[in-house]
């Protein structure tokens, strides 16, 4: 097996639709959309929890691929990578009995693979970065929406079960923070390399001004929650820094 | 009569053994972790990474009861040379059409066999001095025979028949000896999973596409053009197509090796009041997939974009 694998590696069912995100977002907004889903119609909150299922199962493939092509890590950050795996593919079969029970279909919508590539990273310090940090700690913003958009509607089954994905997610922030820290010590220009990596996946899904700093409970495309962020373990410092981003991002 | 205290491994023995272990499974762990962004089928997919983290687990305890027989911690060891040649063999099926083969290597081969050792090693080893042993090799055995029924579960249900797989990765695991590398323990081993429950760990086992999802008038039109692509009807293949893509469309279609002989609609997704149509096309010797966008317009669909995405010659 190739160590790492090209992108275009990555496999499907036939009845997934693969679309370059770029093009996604153009053809939305083509018909007057959004570039982003923006849970205001059943139709957009179904269209979420889909992309949110191929996002899961893109971390869990992430995850497994880090399991393998990093044998030479350390012993604990193999075990958290496999454990990472496990909760991922947890999280597919939930996301999947959400989108049965909002009455939608595996394939229902594109999936673009930008969350892939950023998996790709062939430098353990900046996978960790990019994926458990920057798409992690973007997860932990849109699940926690999530959540609060579930409790107005009154849907209890969303709001309680993205709750305990959130508490995965959360933890998955936390291991990346720590292999970071560990896989970069007594080597600054390697965490510099990883830090600007997780930047640009922050910058790329600031979604031309979608992300922003909000209150879970605004209509705000993504919401940034400090209180969230902060229990994953991101620093003020930090929060700060990607806010600003969000500011200055003219595209997605 | 052999006295009770006269156990049939030494402590070394025991730690090279164990050393043994820890090897298979670590591998198989880290193979089982790569292959599941190269499998296509979502049982497949889930079944594997449910079993990551329970291969991490068994490495990990293996690894930590070392240091407890006089040997560093989190160390693997294979028996052989041959035994590692045997395993880089269960790994080599890395392509898109190889699940099948995945699947037995790890759950007709590899799994069985390791549960039969150790469940030898627990039928020899000291009652008195081995405990710590034991209890790690009893969580191991009942935990890989639920994996042997999740996995066969969903080898059974792709309906794929590989027979010269398992003897050919059966053959490499004899010629290593096997996990002891001395041929103690036979290479292809029965495993009895009957009261086993590996429910939780299949799942999407009874999800696929079905066509009625597509809006009925959408799906005529689809299939029309089907069927134009594979008549070779070139006229009727442009009637549903927007002018400023027809050439596009055409020199796409180009791309097969050859006519296609059958067509399949096999996914549609929603993009606003978009469609984007995949259909699969079957010729002599290959098999593709082409994506389609569709829009609405009035009176119908029209063809707004169309891309082979996937051209696969048959083995």
């Amino acid at each position: 097996m190739d160590r790492p694998i090209a992108y275009d590696k990555l496999a499907r069912e036939e009845r997934f639709v693969r679309m370059r995100s770029r093009d996604v977002a153009d053809l939305r907004v083509a018909q007057g959309l959004s570039t982003f889903p923006d849970l205001t119609t059943p139709d957009s909150i179904r269209d979420r929890i889909h992309g949110i299922m191929v996002g899961e199962l893109q971390a869990m493939e992430g995850a497994g691929r880090s399991v393998y092509d990093f044998p030479d890590a350390p012993w604990e950050f193999t075990m958290d990578m496999a454990r990472q795996v496990w909760d991922e593919s947890r999280h597919v079969e939930i996301y999947l009995a959400l989108i049965d029970h909002l009455g939608g279909y595996v394939g229902e919508f594109p999936e673009t693979t930008i969350l892939w590539r950023c998996a790709c990273a062939e430098d353990a310090a900046a996978r960790v970065a990019g994926v458990n940090r920057g798409l992690e700690g973007l997860a932990c913003d849109v699940f926690n929406q999530l959540i609060h958009v579930a409790r107005k509607l009154g849907d209890p089954v969303i709001e309680r079960a993205v709750d305990f994905v959130l508490a995965d997610e959360i933890t998955h922030v936390r291991m990346g923070s720590r292999w970071l820290n560990e896989l970069t010590r007594d080597d600054p220009e390697r965490r510099r390399r990883a830090v600007e990596f997780q930047d640009s996946i922050d910058e790329r899904f600031n979604l031309g001004g979608v992300r922003r700093e909000a209150d879970a409970d605004s209509e705000v495309g993504i919401a940034i929650t400090r209180e969230t962020r902060r229990l994953a373990g991101f620093t003020d410092e930090e929060i700060d820094r990607l806010i600003k981003s969000t500011q200055r991002s003219p595209v997605y | 009569m052999t006295h009770p205290l006269a156990g049939e491994f030494s402590v070394e023995a025991s730690a090279r053994t164990i050393r043994y272990y820890r090897y298979a499974e670590e591998r198989m762990m880290r193979i089982v972790g790569g292959w599941i962004a190269l499998t296509p089928e979502l049982p497949a997919k889930l079944v594997f990474g449910r079993h990551v983290w329970d291969c991490a687990q068994h490495t990990d305890l293996l690894g930590r009861r070392l240091p407890e027989l006089r040997s560093p911690a989190q160390q693997s060891e294979p028996p052989n040379e041959r035994f590692v040649r045997f395993m880089d063999r269960l790994e080599s099926p890395a392509e898109r059409d190889q699940t099948p083969q995945r699947l037995l290597g790890v759950y007709r081969v590899l799994k069985p066999h390791l549960i039969a050792a150790y469940e030898l090693h627990l039928r020899t080893a000291s009652p008195i001095y081995e405990p710590p042993t034991c209890r790690i090799l009893e969580r191991l055995v009942a935990e890989e025979r639920r994996h042997v029924a999740a996995g066969l579960a969903v080898w059974r249900h792709l309906g794929a028949h590989s027979a010269e797989w398992v003897s050919e990765v059966g053959d490499a695991l004899v010629a290593a000896g096997g996990i002891t590398g001395d041929g103690r323990i036979p290479a292809v081993c029965e495993v009895e999973t009957s009261g086993v429950d590996p429910s939780r760990d299949l799942v999407a086992m009874d999800s696929s596409f079905d066509p009625d999802r597509v809006d009925p008038e959408l799906r005529a039109r689809v299939e029309a053009h089907a069927r134009a692509l594979v008549g070779g009807d070139r006229s009727a293949l442009l009637v549903d197509v927007d002018g400023s893509v027809q050439d596009t469309v055409i020199a796409e279609y180009g791309r097969l090796p050859s006519a296609a002989e059958t067509s399949e609609l096999v996914g549609c997704a929603r993009l606003g009041k978009y469609r984007v149509v995949k259909v699969r096309l079957t010729g002599r010797d290959w098999q593709g997939v082409a994506q389609q966008r569709w829009q609405p317009v009035e009176g119908g669909w029209r063809l707004a974009m169309a891309e082979v995405v996937a051209i696969d010659r048959k083995r």
